[in-house]
């Protein structure tokens, strides 16, 4: 990896400079909710601070020079082993937009299903996913999740919702944890593979089950389709993007994070399930075949909001939310049969 | 603090700017503002009023120390108010004039988060996307004439939270129930003289139990009354020991009120212990429902996480297994019952059940385990109807059971689950209606904050059978 880019002079929001980090999240960002209404006025405390919280944007971009090949550990069995908090966000809209890969292009990308943030698009920024409404049933959840359409038979299947879990990776102390930098850009999976990506960081299974796999299953009515996203948990703390959408951003192994990647973040996992069950799919992405899974995560939330949570649920290891599997066999008979 | 989980906290976090930004600002559209009168009202901590000292709850709260009372104000305040500091009360001048509003968007209207000793009284809840009044991983709870109604998943929700106590409080209009305890063993809590109606379901509680007690209450015109259950899709499996003694419970056929899934699958019973076990069921009075007045039967999970504990790990503390390893997922058919053993119902008074006043029976993928099996007991109760036929005699609180025939009678449980309700739509629990004015607590203004040990075991003994209302 590269030394630190002088220009960008940050230290991470780790721990021990947590009390600056929050210091600075309120001077930079001023919420005030006058009527309902949120009225934000963006500032810094520093000229070059501003850098890597998302307040002066495009950022200065890391370079494509990870060297972490490490893939996601993930959380199985039962919620409620370690604190959570869980965002259900409806799905907004389709577009051939990409802010993160193509910022600045409309149309130039393949089809996306975008959740959370009302109306993104190729010009979306953090400022204006922050100023927008959001889908999410977390008001202060205003970023952005989005992934590429799933066709079935050569026909767009869209989901209605995603569910966002926030937690400690798997290992980690969730006191490490710190918050995601506002305009912080991941992206789990990779669209470039045809064949079936190393690792769990993106599979296909049915409703809540645990197990991934790479070839989506044939599934029950009463636990459709559902793909997995699981994000970087490990931030270089100091790019919110680099230019291969990667380098920034690594995956924790036994809890540790790689050199070079000192702050420990939340491990996102995006869930997303599909009205497709029984048998006869025939699935392809926007992207590609199957194995191009993928979806993107772009940092909106309110700072003040998403720190709160993070606090309260992720640090005291606290279960703020569920989803769990409080639903019936749809069909006992066809169960016993 | 408990030990039950290990927990590292950070000590002397302070939230940034007060309030949360993302609560709106309490919009008291009505005051007195007269606050001189009431800081007699705190027992040896600090009154804080809202909004005379501080404009929002939240302000409130982060700025209260253990020991004092955060007593609001009549009005409506659309806030969503996290608490983080242990031993407060915050309570409501007037409980049906403090209103927290969620407008339909905000989550929580009261979220307790790993903070023992939190009373919070005499004030509603309502319009919440989430929850009215939510404790998760707090000790020490207690909920005391509150109303929370119109919420999108619980009214009333104690998660992870032992020694804690609702009472004299009314939960309605929420998909889930309006009254939860869940994942506690031992609970040590008490339900005491609540309402819960216009539910998915009226009490819930999964995977909790042990020294939780449902007594002097009534659960009304939900889908179904009470319903604790069992299942590996969250922790503390199984539900055991919860006690019901003394409740009004009837017209659980609720058609229009809101509903989760199983809210769906239990629709029209009174008390279903849905693979639940030990539990007490005694001296309640249970009426009017399409399908079954007390009925015990099995739990379905699919996808299941884990298998069932034995019986001899049941009395093991949530605090020991959560940490257990799961069975292989290779040894974990695709289908889990959670079958419902060793429950007592006796001395109840149940009518007017469209399939059976008391009822019994589970099914089993291997046909190893039959209804006769599973240990329920049936004594003492006035009834008309039994499934199986005879089940007091069959299965007898005292003595031996009769030799007569367990098929006779017996529910066709496969063909009972598949026949479920339409469901309603997501959004029902939103036009759910408004209840009446709530009994205040006493001397509202004036009453001191006493520190919340815990509740009291309740004297089961002394509680009869309920009278009609």
């Amino acid at each position: 990896m590269s030394g630190n880019d002088p220009t960008e002079p940050r230290e991470p929001t780790g721990p021990r400079s947590r009390g600056r980090a929050l210091l600075m999240a309120a001077v930079v960002v001023v919420a005030v909710i006058v009527g309902g209404s949120l009225v934000v006025a963006a500032g810094s405390d520093d000229g070059d601070a501003a850098a890597s919280d998302g307040s002066t944007w495009p950022p200065a971009l890391r370079a494509a020079d990870g060297t972490s090949t490490a893939t996601a550990t993930r959380h199985t069995g039962p919620q409620g082993r370690v604190g959570q908090f869980v965002a259900k966000c409806q799905r907004d809209h389709s577009a051939p937009d990409d802010p993160i890969v193509f910022p600045g292009l409309p149309g130039r990308s393949h089809m996306h299903e975008f959740y959370g943030a009302v109306g993104v698009d190729a010009d979306t920024t953090p400022a204006s996913m922050l100023a927008a409404d959001t889908t999410c049933d977390k008001p202060a959840d205003r970023a952005s999740y989005w992934h590429p359409t799933v066709y079935d038979h050569g026909e767009a299947v869209v989901a209605s919702e995603l569910d966002a879990y926030y937690r400690a990776a798997p290992g980690v102390d969730p006191t490490e944890v710190s918050t995601m930098p506002f305009g912080l850009a991941l992206i789990a999976g990779d669209m470039t593979y045809s064949t079936p990506q190393p690792g769990e960081s993106v599979g296909w299974t049915c409703g809540v089950r645990s197990t991934l796999s790479d070839e989506p299953p044939t599934c029950p009515e009463s636990a459709p389709l559902t793909f997995l996203l699981v994000f970087q948990d490990c931030w270089d703390g100091e790019h919110l993007d680099s230019v291969d959408h990667r380098s920034h951003a690594a995956y924790s192994t036994d809890g540790e994070c790689p050199d070079g990647y000192p702050v420990h973040l939340p491990q996102l996992t995006v869930s997303v399930t599909l009205p497709i069950f029984g048998e006869g799919h025939d699935l392809s992405l926007a992207s590609g075949n199957v194995y191009s899974l993928h979806g993107d995560f772009f940092n909106g939330w309110h700072p003040e909001g998403l720190e709160r949570e993070i606090d309260g649920c992720i640090r005291r290891d606290v279960v703020c939310d569920l989803r769990t599997n409080r639903s019936e066999p749809t069909n006992l008979e066809d169960l016993f049969s | 603090m408990t030990a039950r989980r290990t927990r590292s906290l950070l000590a002397g976090v302070a939230l940034l700017l007060g309030a949360s930004a993302l609560a709106a600002c309490g919009s008291s559209d009505s005051s007195d503002g007269d606050s001189s009168g009431t800081t007699e009202a705190s027992g040896e901590g600090t009154t804080l009023a809202v909004p005379g000292d501080y404009k929002t709850i939240q302000a409130a709260v982060d700025a209260a120390s253990p020991g004092d009372l955060v007593l609001v104000d009549e009005g409506t305040y659309n806030e969503a108010v996290d608490v983080e500091t242990e031993d407060i009360t915050i309570r409501g001048v007037d409980r049906n004039k403090v209103i927290l509003d969620g407008e339909f968007k905000l989550e929580n209207g009261i979220r307790v988060l790993e903070t023992d000793g939190v009373v919070v009284e005499n004030l509603t809840a309502r319009n919440y996307k989430a929850n009215g009044f939510f404790w998760t991983g707090s000790d020490r709870y207690r909920a005391s004439y509150v109303t929370a109604y119109r919420n999108g998943d619980y009214g009333i929700y104690a998660f992870d939270a032992y020694d804690g106590q609702i009472d004299n409080s009314l939960g309605s209009g929420s998909p889930d129930a309006g009254v939860y305890i869940g994942e506690c063993y031992k609970c040590n809590a008490v339900i005491d003289n609540v309402i819960s109606e216009n539910n998915g379901l009226g009490y819930s509680g999964t995977n909790s139990g042990g020294d939780l007690y449902i007594i002097n209450s009534t659960f009304r015109n939900n889908r179904a009354g009470i319903v604790p259950n069992s299942g590996s899709y969250e922790l503390c499996y199984p539900s055991r020991g919860t006690t019901i003694i003394g409740n009004i419970v009837h017209d659980n056929n609720n058609t229009d009120a809101p509903a989760i899934d199983v809210a769906l699958l239990a629709h029209g019973n009174g008390i279903l212990l849905a693979g639940a076990v030990e539990a007490d069921v005694e001296r309640n009075l249970v009426y009017n429902h399409d399908r079954g007045g007390i009925i015990a039967v099995p739990f379905p999970e699919e996808d299941a996480n884990d298998l069932p504990l034995d019986k001899d790990e049941w009395d093991r503390p949530c605090e020991e297994t959560r940490k257990d390893d799961l069975a292989d997922p290779a040894d974990i058919p695709g289908l889990v019952i959670w079958h419902p053993w060793d429950n007592t119902v006796r001395d109840n008074v149940v009518s007017d059940s469209g399939l059976a006043d008391l009822g019994s029976g589970t099914i089993d993928l291997d046909g190893e385990i039959t209804t006769a099996d599973l240990g329920n007991c049936f004594s003492g109760n006035t009834y008309t109807t039994t499934s199986p036929t005879d089940l007091e005699a069959l299965a007898p609180c005292d003595g031996e059971g009769s030799d007569g025939d367990w098929e006779a009678g017996a529910f066709d449980l496969l063909v009972l689950m598949n026949e479920k309700p339409e469901a309603p739509s997501a959004d029902s629990w939103k036009t759910q209606p408004e209840p009446e004015d709530q009994p205040n607590m006493p001397d509202a203004r004036t009453a001191p904050a006493v520190k919340f040990e815990g509740p009291t075991k309740p004297d089961l003994d002394a509680i009869e059978v309920p009278e009609k209302p």
